[in-house]
């Protein structure tokens, strides 16, 4: 599995809910989610942990234990799902990342998000998520023409 | 590695992690499948040129995590494992240089053979680079509960 991406969105300057960005119905279909941040020493910081939709649409993440994620600061949420195959492998492959900041409430840290990235292989295939990633890897090529050249 | 027997079987039995890279300050998480190669203790992962923005990500920080948190088809009990690293990117050889973990691949996507048969349809997806993780730092969650510490492990 690799990185994909069939939307991404910015917030801008306008002020976004966790609505306007991700679909309750959608995010329903994860059992739970990856939080990440950077750490105190520069790296990135992941734990897995439960999460609930309030009646609003908020993303309530339940508190994981470990080292303080500060609040209010920046963290990348992946909510992602794989089907397993009872012969090897994988399908059904979606996820959701949402970038966003958190914020206490009542006991969960509440996430506001502010940009997503989504893929979902039953709304956009592979073959053609491939087609439309063609421009990043010219453009990786021509990073590596200097060294080919010299 | 001096780690319990739930650990090492999440490395060598679950299919995919979830990958963070830093994009200017900003944690880059997306799944990927893995390979755990026990000789050198050594994460590795591989990426096509196709998504390769985590790969400008790492050369210019090669901070990153691997989180093991989805147990799905691997097998193997629910835990949780991060693994704090320190990336090498190396995209000397993308036509071959990936190839000599086909037998791991083969043994997680069975059917990956059918996607090689179609390598000359699949060209800029078989142009790969390969990114060797050094683990510097390992957390686990036996059973998965990350409402309790976690247990560090001794590299």
């Amino acid at each position: 599995m690799e990185e994909r991406g069939h939307r991404e969105t910015r917030g801008g300057n306008q002020p976004l809910t966790s609505l306007d960005l991700v679909d309750p119905d959608r995010l329903s279909r994860f059992r739970y989610g990856v939080v990440t941040w950077i750490d105190k020493d520069g790296f990135p910081f992941s734990v897995a942990t439960d999460f609930l939709l309030s009646e609003n649409g908020e993303i309530l993440l339940k508190r994981p234990s470990v080292p303080a994620i500060i609040t209010g600061g920046r963290v990348g949420v992946l909510f992602n799902h794989i089907t397993g195959i009872p012969t090897g492998g994988y399908t059904d492959r979606r996820y959701i990342l949402v970038w966003g900041r958190v914020s206490e409430d009542k006991g969960f840290l509440k996430l506001h998000a502010e940009e997503l990235s989504e893929w979902d292989e039953k709304i956009l295939p592979f073959d053609k998520l491939c087609a439309a990633a063609v421009p990043q890897a010219k453009r990786y090529l021509e990073s590596l023409q200097p060294s080919i050249d010299a | 590695m001096n780690a319990p027997s739930w650990v090492r079987d999440v490395f060598e039995h679950y299919l995919i992690c979830e990958f963070t890279s830093i994009d200017n300050g900003k944690p880059v998480t997306f799944p990927l499948l893995f390979f755990y190669n026990d000789d050198g203790h050594r994460f590795v992962v591989t990426s096509s040129i196709l998504f390769s923005r985590k790969i400008e990500h790492m050369k210019k920080n090669p901070k990153v995590s691997l989180l093991f948190s989805n147990p799905e088809g691997s097998g193997v009990e629910k835990h949780v494992v991060l693994v704090q690293g320190v990336a090498k990117c190396d995209d000397s050889d993308l036509d071959h240089g990936w190839e000599r973990y086909l037998p791991m691949w083969r043994k997680k996507e069975p059917y990956i053979d059918g996607f090689l048969a179609a390598r000359e349809q699949f060209a800029w997806f078989w142009k790969r680079i390969v990114v060797e993780v050094e683990p510097k730092k390992i957390l686990a969650w036996k059973n998965g509960d990350t409402a309790k510490p976690a247990e560090e492990i001794n590299l």
